[in-house]
């Protein structure tokens, strides 16, 4: 809700605001809700002057509409996309993590989430509460702009975990949990698209049905499954005898661009053995930044 | 508010009805037509999106290309809009029209108007603003809003313990769509995430034997949550789902990396409520027509089966 003020727009002054509350319009929705006509003369203002008001509030309080066309352009000059070191998980991911999206991993302990985002943060924050991520997420676009005067691109944001934050807010008071989530899935979804930035998330995993006995799935409920855009589900492999695995499979659970459910597998040691090889390519994206 | 000529006309001058934009999905010639209100819902994963743009794509499409070359507004409430999903599928059915030209595609993206909204409050102002566009251009006939219940948990942690404070904001919102709906004979599709899911009562044995394959039962349906003014100004509602296909969907995992050819299938069951006159009264009077159709998803885009 936006209270009107003097001075919020030209042609708002003190004396229009206080009419106007006196007719009982105290906010720009009332205001742009109104008959103008009927409120001009109650208020005895020139009916034009109320209805230029009008106008450029509305203008000042909505998205201006884009064509399609234009979209596509700065999508196509402005999309990345990040490899995860993994050739496996790229070919998952349909090339790598795409700038401008939210991804989730989600796995139980030991699945290889933290590892797999293998990415060098070279920023790191810690968020011990929902709110103070919040803040912290509402903060970093000027951030993301500082360091781009800086000569320097942020490609990524990570949350992990989005679930530890989450999860203890939820169930008690049913309505300010949730409606905490969706802020947090709100700027982060506005963070990646407006900074072409690829948002990772990661998640823990629930079973499924009752007593447990289900199918792994990813946490957070329904609510939330429908906030990244593309999921995956880490889990370990049952390998026969072996005591240490290193081998984990990657379910495709939601995406945009490939069937899903489909599966690859992967050894985590991929990364380890492969640092020498793909320390160029590291370079590259380390100086990059995050 | 007074009206310019101009203005006057655009509202009159008849639009584009979308009565056979998917006869497959509606009852017997019974599509949306003018301001009338498709409401998509289910959970994640169901195909209301893939379904959404397979109706945006019919709009925007050339008539060569089997599309009716209308002027959509997109209202986008949670950033969802996959602009590169949108184009595979644009691009596949205008090659399969015959020639593909950087042209044709440009041409049907600029058909399409978006708009971003974080807020129902900001959704309110964003419909006021957009009455200007719809009284200046009357080949915009469809209004696409994804989705609906972005800001439910929002709006219902603000208005604290009273359900009619929660539910105002998008009652006003509904209000409003009511008035552009009439007004400039528009129609309305909008998707809504479904937040429960329905679980079907283990002793129900052959209850729905057509249905005993998909995964929601077509007798309970999914609860409306949304606001009653919402649920008021819905003329058809598509509920989605996943269609259990013989229960064998997970039985490929020893089957290694061969390429899935068992192709998920999807469900929408749609109930039609014919307004009568237009009255908002009873709605106890209001006949009801179903129709019940299947499909699955390829890189093209939504195929009926």
């Amino acid at each position: 809700t936006m209270i009107l003020r003097d001075g919020m727009c030209p042609g708002l002054d003190e004396e229009l605001v206080r009419e106007l509350r006196a007719a009982d319009i105290k906010t720009v929705e009332d205001l742009v809700s109104s008959d103008v006509e009927e409120v001009a003369q109650k208020c005895s203002v020139s009916y034009k002057a109320l209805l230029a008001v009008r106008r450029v509030l509305l203008a000042q309080h909505t998205a201006f509409p884009v064509s399609g066309a234009d979209l596509y352009e700065e999508l196509l000059s402005s999309t990345a996309i990040l490899s995860t070191g993994n050739p496996s998980l790229d070919k998952l991911l349909d090339s790598g993590v795409y700038t401008g999206e939210i991804t989730e991993l989600s796995g139980g302990p030991g699945s290889g989430k933290s590892q797999m985002e293998a990415l060098q943060r070279i920023h790191i924050f810690h968020a011990f509460d929902i709110f103070s991520l919040l803040s912290y997420l509402y903060s970093l676009p000027a951030t993301i702009q500082q360091v781009s005067v800086g000569g320097g691109s942020v490609k990524a944001v990570i949350v992990d975990s989005v679930s530890a934050i989450i999860s203890p807010i939820l169930g008690g008071k049913q309505n300010e949990g949730m409606s905490l989530m969706i802020q947090v899935a709100g700027v982060l979804r506005r963070i990646a698209k407006d900074f072409n930035v690829a948002a990772l998330v990661t998640n823990h995993v629930t079973r499924g049905g009752g007593g447990g006995g289900g199918e792994v799935q990813a946490g957070l409920g329904l609510s939330w499954s429908h906030v990244p855009r593309t999921r995956i589900l880490l889990e370990r492999t049952e390998s026969a005898g072996t005591g240490h695995c290193s081998v984990r499979s990657a379910t495709l659970i939601k995406s945009s661009r490939q069937p899903c459910h489909i599966k690859e597998q992967f050894d985590l040691q991929w990364w380890s053995t492969s640092k020498e090889g793909s320390a160029a390519k590291r370079k590259l994206d380390d100086s990059d930044s995050r | 508010m007074a009206e310019s000529g101009a203005q006057l006309f655009a509202r009159l001058e008849p639009r584009r009805s979308l009565k056979h934009i998917e006869p497959r999905l509606f009852p017997d010639d019974g599509g949306p037509d003018h301001g009338e209100v498709v409401e998509l819902h289910g959970t994640e994963g169901t195909g209301k999106t893939e379904l959404l743009y397979h109706l945006l794509c019919r709009c925007v499409l050339p008539a060569a290309a089997g599309g009716l070359e209308t002027d959509v507004v997109f209202v986008d409430t949670d950033y969802s809009l996959d602009i590169l999903r949108l184009v595979s599928i644009l691009d596949s059915r205008l090659s399969a029209a015959g020639g593909l030209e950087e042209a044709e595609l440009r041409s049907c993206l600029s058909r399409l108007l978006v708009v971003h909204c974080s807020s129902s409050s900001q959704l309110l102002l964003t419909l006021h603003f957009l009455e200007t566009a719809f009284s200046s251009r009357p080949s915009l006939s469809l209004l696409l809003i994804d989705s609906i219940s972005a800001f439910y948990w929002l709006d219902r942690c603000e208005g604290g313990a009273s359900v009619s404070k929660q539910e105002e904001k998008l009652s006003k919102c509904s209000e409003l769509l009511g008035r552009l709906l009439r007004d400039y004979r528009i129609t309305v599709f909008a998707t809504s995430h479904a937040i429960r899911r329905s679980y079907r009562s283990p002793d129900a044995p052959g209850s729905s034997s057509s249905s005993s394959s998909s995964s929601c039962s077509s007798s309970e349906g999914e609860r409306p949550y949304l606001c009653r003014s919402w649920q008021r100004l819905v003329t058809h509602r598509l509920l989605c789902c996943r269609a259990e296909a013989g229960g064998n969907m997970a039985a490929a995992a020893g089957g290694g990396n061969k390429e899935q050819r068992r192709r998920q299938v999807f469900s929408v069951h749609c109930t039609s409520s014919s307004s009568s006159s237009s009255s908002s009264s009873s709605s106890s009077s209001r006949l009801k027509a179903y129709r019940s159709s299947s499909f699955y998803v390829t890189d093209g885009g939504v195929v009926f089966i």
